[in-house]
């Protein structure tokens, strides 16, 4: 896989157009589900711009099986996180598309990372990754970012306690060298900051780059935003490199990691798009909108331009400070849900 | 448990008792219209609810007058009482519902009590009955109106003490507080989730005059995004006598624009999901999703269809050569059928004809939301009351 971060802007858009619509008609010949809503809807699946490949919102993907592989070939199902009761997101992913992820995610973090293998603390417990087969998106997140570092270790214990004794030791051991530590923005800030806080314990890793996602609608409600989070966690665990990445188990593929400048990054097989949310037509850079996410890798389900339901704002292009190329762009959060009227339930409002 | 009324220190099992004890009304007493008059001259000040307004409007003397004379008419020489308490389950949506239900129900002279859903703390509404309850001591001692947990003994102890049962709500609350035992001799209204369709004559919609296609479409504009589109009777369906009007679209996407509705992007993501997920129904033609409706073509219909839709402006579209080659579109859930361009006569045989249970208004198109009370075929009045023997 090549540089993520070189490709400009007039040539991206050719390489990526071809890939994009490539894509639209393997699954178009693959995924009858996908074909239907294309021809019944009367899209072109060849687009003369990137902005025009159909997309498919997000939402799809938990109330219909869409996939273009026959069943045999499925070696991995991803599903998103989402609250007990709630119905999630199957991606299915064949060996090619589960190659190129990892592929994908070794270069993308080379520019953040380097080449070597770092010593890994997961802020996170080991029980997340006890089925293999079926993956949620937290457990997928762990073992796709494990591959850059060595002597993993999870910080915390099944209860959700931290270990403080394994993390003494593991900082014992690699303390003086630069450390990789990985998890979840909420799981971080509930499990990890806020009880050593709590405890009034500060740590040292300063030589630690931390790298976390997994989005902001849990800590948006303790109007906590990315400044501040790195701010408060640079405070109590003595952590200055922190990157945040946007992404979602529907889009294989498509991490957006946060520069230097605090702003997030689409690779050179990615990108992203600002929709206005009531016409869905393409805004311009600087107007906040829906997300639309498009990735060349998803070859064994139709997910390769999706509609997300987060909203952002793209910044600007090829020209942000930190030197990476391509666009680049911030995540408010999800789109509010509007209170739904009608003579229905009774019995959906949980009281 | 939250007790809106009344306002005292008792507890829910004694405010049951207390109200049990209180006696009973004639059918239209003084008292009631009384109050009545006092709720509709309030309601029709709230200018920016419509549903208020219209709630008002409703209630004016004239509409109530009318009503009496109805009631009371073919049943000369019965003696009619009201059956008791009656007990209303509100839905947690559409605000003005469980006003219409409980008022017929008050009219005819009942004792009430009503579950409201916990949103209802929060509107304009609750707060004008409860200030008119405090004005009227007798209504307001035959009144109880509450908020508690579904999970609760609640229902299960005013089903017993009731005589007759409203349940508003989807098809799975009237599951629900169906399997909770109701008194032996008590009856019940339940109203499930309801499927509606327009029927359109476009021979004639073609050759309206310019004033008579605005009014039209004004109308046809109200019946369908005022609640979203998700009332029981907004039409979802819109059946095409002859070909459908290209016109007839350009000037509600027009209108949906002039009105400034308000559209926001959850319900328009959910609308274009929902709308490519059609594709794979076999009945589905061609999908045409624009921002403001999205339009689905249909081959036949069937009842996935029905369930599917998610209001905000999906309409099904179905042509045909004549009314009465669609009966056997029509399925038990279906409730209202708005019109334009159709007689009586030709009305009158579509309804005969259709073999399901299907249809329980015809109106024209403007009218889908106006309540009525005959609603899903039952008449409220003759529900809330009983006719006593005398030979």
């Amino acid at each position: 896989m090549k540089e993520p971060f070189h490709l400009e802007k007039t040539e991206k858009e050719i390489i990526l157009l071809e890939k994009l619509n490539e894509l639209s008609e393997l699954h178009f010949n693959a995924c009858e589900a996908y074909s239907k809503m294309i021809k019944k809807s009367e899209q072109e699946i060849i687009a003369k711009s990137i902005i025009d490949v159909p997309f498919l919102p997000v939402q799809l993907f938990k109330s219909m099986e869409l996939k273009s592989i026959p069943d045999e070939e499925v070696v991995k199902v991803l599903t998103s996180s989402g609250t007990s009761g709630q119905t999630v997101s199957k991606i299915y992913l064949d060996k090619n598309t589960a190659i190129s992820q990892t592929k994908a995610l070794v270069s993308l973090m080379k520019p953040v990372l380097g080449e070597k293998r770092l010593p890994m603390i997961i802020l996170d417990t080991k029980s997340v990754l006890k089925n293999r087969k079926s993956f949620s998106a937290r457990g997928a997140g762990i073992i796709g970012f494990s591959n850059f570092g060595r002597k993993h270790f999870y910080a915390l214990n099944d209860d959700m306690t931290l270990d403080y004794d394994g993390l003494k030791k593991f900082m014992d051991e690699f303390g003086h060298q630069k450390i990789l530590m990985f998890g979840f923005t909420f799981m971080i800030w509930k499990y990890v900051f806020k009880k050593l806080k709590e405890q009034r314990i500060k740590l040292d890793f300063n030589n630690a780059i931390l790298i976390h996602g997994g989005g902001w609608k849990k800590l948006s409600d303790e109007a906590i935003d990315s400044l501040s989070f790195n701010q408060q966690i640079k405070e109590q665990l003595g952590i200055s490199e922190i990157h945040n990445y946007y992404g979602m188990v529907e889009q294989v593929g498509s991490i957006f990691i946060e520069c230097k400048e605090g702003y997030l990054h689409s690779p050179s097989y990615a990108d992203v798009i600002i929709r206005d949310p009531i016409s869905f037509e393409n805004v311009r850079n600087g107007v906040l909108g829906l997300i639309q996410v498009v990735s060349e890798l998803p070859r064994s389900y139709p997910g390769h331009s999706l509609l997300t339901e987060d909203l952002g704002t793209i910044i600007g292009e090829d020209n942000c400070k930190c030197g990476w190329k391509g666009k680049y762009f911030t995540v408010l959060g999800r789109i509010p849900k509007a209170e739904i009227r009608g003579c229905s339930d009774t019995f959906q409002e949980g009281e | 448990m939250n007790i809106f009324w009344p306002k005292n220190e008792l507890t829910f099992e004694e405010n049951i008792d207390v109200l049990s004890k209180q006696s009973i009304n004639e059918p239209f007493a003084q008292e009631t219209l009384e109050f009545i008059k006092a709720l509709s001259k309030r309601f029709l000040t709230q200018k920016k609810k419509p549903e208020i307004v219209a709630l008002g409007y409703w209630l004016r003397k004239s509409n109530i007058v009318a009503m009496k004379q109805h009631f009371y008419e073919g049943n000369t020489g019965i003696l009619i009482k009201p059956r008791g308490t009656t007990f209303h389950i509100a839905p947690s949506n559409v605000d003005t519902i469980f006003v219409y239900s409980w008022l017929l129900s008050m009219l005819a002279g009942n004792r009430n009590v009503i579950r409201v859903s916990s949103k209802a703390a929060k509107n304009n509404l609750l707060k004008i009955i409860l200030e008119e309850l405090k004005c009227n001591e007798k209504i307001g001692s035959q009144t109880i109106i509450c908020t508690y947990p579904h999970d609760g003994k609640a229902t299960e102890l005013i089903s017993n003490k009731c005589h007759t049962r409203v349940v508003w709500g989807g098809n799975q609350t009237v599951n629900v507080i169906r399997s909770i035992p109701l008194s032996p001799l008590a009856n019940e209204l339940v109203f499930a989730n309801r499927f509606s369709i327009a029927v359109l004559n476009s021979k004639i919609i073609e050759q309206l005059d310019n004033e008579s296609f605005e009014n039209l479409i004004d109308r046809f504009y109200n019946d369908s995004y005022w609640f979203n589109q998700m009332a029981c009777s907004s039409p979802r369906l819109v059946i095409w006598v002859g070909e459908k009007s290209v016109e007839f679209w350009n000037r509600i996407e027009l209108k949906v624009k002039q009105k400034q509705f308000e559209f926001d992007g959850a319900t328009q993501v959910t609308k274009l999901a929902t709308s490519l997920m059609l594709a794979n129904d076999q009945d589905v033609k061609k999908i045409d999703s624009k921002p403001i409706f999205s339009r689905i073509e249909l081959l036949s219909m069937n009842e996935k269809l029905r369930e599917s839709h998610c209001g905000n402006g999906i309409f099904y579209e179905y042509e045909t050569n004549s009314l009465n080659s669609v009966t056997h579109l029509i399925s038990d859930a279906d409730q209202t059928l708005t019109y334009y361009g159709f007689n009586e006569e030709e009305l009158q045989k579509f309804a005969k004809n259709i073999e399901s249970r299907g249809i329980d208004r015809i109106v024209p198109v403007g009218q889908a939301l106006d309540f009525n009370s005959v609603w899903d075929g039952q008449e409220f009045l003759t529900s809330f009351t009983r006719k006593v023997v005398i030979k």
